[in-house]
């Protein structure tokens, strides 16, 4: 009996109402990241059977290995999309005909494939985004690897009709085909992988929301806990009493923030200078050039313009923390303050990091833009991916909602409201007389 | 005491209404005279916190008006708090700060210059005698010599009021009277003083007048021994306890 008595003081003190509301609002953010995510891997199947293919070939081997593209197998039917080029310009080209990826069957193919050489296909895709899922082209990947099938069975059952294979026959059915790639970002085109690309900048890609996450988090809570132990140890009562302007105490206290948070900035950006996490390890000179003339290079201007959002992110947040510390009763009650400003943190942190926000349906992508903090979890990719509307955008409505937020945060300080705020929370109705407890 | 020392606060009908129906304060009114201490006395959530917030100007008033030395908490709360120091009950210091920073700091809020910096500095040096432990930091400090250190940063300015909530809670019997001794050397210099204490021994000891407040409102203002004399009582707190419980069966 003792033993369930000090096991049910222990879960009171443990699932207590911060907690549950905390689990619920995992619940429900897993649920609404599930659901995103579930889209966007549907969106990927139902892309993977939509094949854009031009054939500047158009023999009847080409045609062949076009209807074998429609249907590979018996119980799969892929949509494949003839397009014809107006111009090399392919990044034009994409943005003509309004899709992200699509495969080059070059005059010669079938030349090549006949000579007993290997033959070589184009792969133009587009690169938007950092983010993981963002660059994944599932249906030009397959229409690759189909070809690469077509010819080798093609190559096979000639190449064997005539006897034993030699060496470089094996070699040549082994790869028949090559692919030639080029990345599009921007109006801008390299002959580059896209994967070689991302493997490049996914450290970076990785880093950035995860060290904005953090800072956030840190900084609320330093400035909640700041905040409410003024309030709570009655030092602010005791500063607002002194002949001094309430204006200076706060703006003193987010000029302070605005150091330490242009200070946290600094820091992070130094930090993803050195920060080289790359997979594929030294790409090499020549594509570091390649990545450089994409423009994808975090030169003094790209760390300029996060930074900026960096330190805005910064700045909402503390005064977003400063409002609610305000609102503490206690030391327990500051931390449940964090917790609504870590759900809006948390869902636009992991949001950016798997999905290209700019790409999402409408509503899920303007719920997404109303979280201030969401536009500095995109800065690498605004930044990046020359987005410069969606960056001035974000940084414009960054900017008004800090105003919205420091006028708030001023009319609490220079109210009653920083004193009483708090007090009727969670207070019963049931008094008798009117003027009790105060 | 000369009756006719000009007051340094005047309370006017002063109410606060936190919500439609809830005053917190009503229709307050009393004063307190250059050299007074003045104390409110009154049971948990009478009113009490809040009278003393609005005339330090932490709240504002639904109703009526203070006038500190001259100043309104309405039309000059700046004024005001030139003019008065506040000690709130269980307030804390700037744990970070070492005693003689925390004294320098809130020097520097009254100050208009840097001699007058060292001359509060010093002054509070010698009220809170914390010796070379002003050189440590406060978060070192026990409940006792924290609340030295915060009495003698209210007191080092010499303001024309002084509002002291619960001065010597925490305080050891020595330090207590050290402290008492203190603020009646201060108001024979001229320092006004409004208290609030539960410690009726202490008002008794400290207070020329004092007012009786419950729920919201000031019930009884007099001196402590007047007070006695016209309840037919033994000491002030069978007065406080007549004056609480008469309005509590009268339908409060």
């Amino acid at each position: 009996m003792k033993f369930m008595s000090l096991l049910k003081k222990e879960l009171r003190e443990m699932l207590n109402t911060q907690t549950i509301f905390m689990l619920v609002l995992m619940l429900f953010m897993m649920y609404g990241m599930g659901g995103m995510l579930n889209k966007s891997a549907e969106k990927a199947s139902e892309e993977s059977s939509r094949i854009t293919i031009c054939d500047q070939d158009d023999t009847k081997f080409t045609q062949s290995v076009l209807k074998f593209l429609e249907h590979p197998t018996s119980d799969m039917t892929n949509e494949v999309k003839k397009i014809t080029l107006e111009s090399d310009d392919y990044a034009k080209e994409l943005d003509r005909l309004n899709i992200k990826s699509f495969v080059i069957i070059p005059e010669g193919f079938t030349d090549k494939i006949n000579a007993g050489e290997q033959a070589e296909v184009t792969y133009v895709s587009q690169m938007t985004s950092m983010s993981m899922m963002s660059n994944v082209n599932v249906g030009s990947e397959t229409a690759l690897q189909l070809i690469s099938s077509a010819v080798k069975t093609a190559m096979y059952s000639d190449l064997t009709s005539r006897g034993k294979l030699t060496d470089k026959e094996s070699k040549l059915i082994e790869a028949p085909v090559t692919v030639n790639e080029h990345t599009i970002v921007g109006s801008k085109s390299e002959n580059i992988s896209q994967l070689i690309l991302y493997s490049s900048l996914y450290s970076r890609s990785l880093f950035m929301p995860m060290a904005v996450y953090i800072l956030i988090l840190l900084g609320s809570q330093s400035m909640i806990n700041a905040v409410s132990a003024e309030k709570l140890d009655k030092t602010l009562e005791t500063l607002l009493s002194a002949p001094i302007s309430r204006l200076h105490v706060i703006s003193a206290k987010m000029l302070a923030a605005a150091v330490v948070a242009l200070l946290n900035a600094v820091v992070y950006m130094i930090g993803m200078n050195n920060l080289n996490l790359s997979p594929a390890g030294d790409i090499g000179e020549e594509y570091s050039k390649m990545i450089e003339k994409l423009g994808l290079v975090f030169d003094f201007r790209a760390y300029l313009l996060i930074g900026i959002q960096m330190m805005l992110t910064m700045l909402i947040s503390l005064s977003i923390s400063m409002i609610l510390g305000a609102f503490a009763k206690n030391i327990k009650s500051s931390q449940t303050l964090l917790l609504p400003l870590m759900f809006v943190t948390i869902v636009p942190f992991m949001a950016c990091m798997f999905l290209d926000v700019s790409t999402l349906p409408g509503a899920v992508r303007y719920l997404l833009y109303a979280i201030p903090f969401t536009h500095t979890f995109m800065a690498s990719d605004t930044v990046m991916f020359g987005k410069t509307e969606l960056y001035t955008a974000g940084l414009i409505y960054q900017a008004v909602f800090l105003v919205i937020c420091m006028t708030i945060a001023v009319r609490i300080f220079t109210s009653d409201y920083i004193f009483t705020a708090g007090e009727f929370i969670g207070r019963k109705k049931k008094k008798k007389h009117p003027e009790e407890d105060m | 005491m000369d009756d006719n020392r000009p007051s340094v606060l005047r309370v006017e009908h002063l109410s606060k209404q936190y919500k439609k129906g809830v005053y917190a304060s009503r229709d307050v009114t009393f004063d307190v005279k250059e050299g007074e201490i003045f104390a409110l006395i009154g049971p948990n959530g009478a009113g009490k916190t809040t009278t003393i917030r609005m005339i330090a100007t932490l709240l504002k008033p639904t109703e009526g008006d203070a006038i500190v030395g001259g100043c309104s908490i309405k039309t000059d709360p700046a004024g005001v708090r030139r003019n008065l120091t506040y000690l709130p009950d269980e307030a804390g210091a700037y744990k970070n700060m070492k005693g003689r920073q925390y004294l320098k700091f809130m020097a520097e809020m009254y100050a208009e210059n840097r001699e007058q910096v060292a001359e509060y500095v010093k002054a509070a040096e010698g009220i809170c005698k914390l010796g070379d432990r002003l050189d440590d930091k406060i978060e070192t400090y026990s409940r006792g010599m924290t609340r030295k250190l915060l009495l003698a940063r209210t007191i080092m300015s010499k303001p024309k009021i002084a509002i002291l909530d619960e001065p010597t809670s925490g305080l050891d019997i020595i330090n207590a009277l050290e402290i008492r001794r203190m603020i009646k050397e201060l108001a024979a210099e001229g320092m006004s003083f409004l208290l609030s204490s539960h410690n009726m021994l202490e008002i008794e000891f400290l207070s020329d007048r004092v007012g009786i407040i419950a729920r919201g409102h000031l019930l009884e203002v007099g001196r402590p021994a007047e007070l006695v004399e016209s309840y037919h009582a033994e000491n002030l707190e069978e007065v406080f306890e007549m004056e609480v419980m008469k309005k509590d069966v009268t339908g409060w």
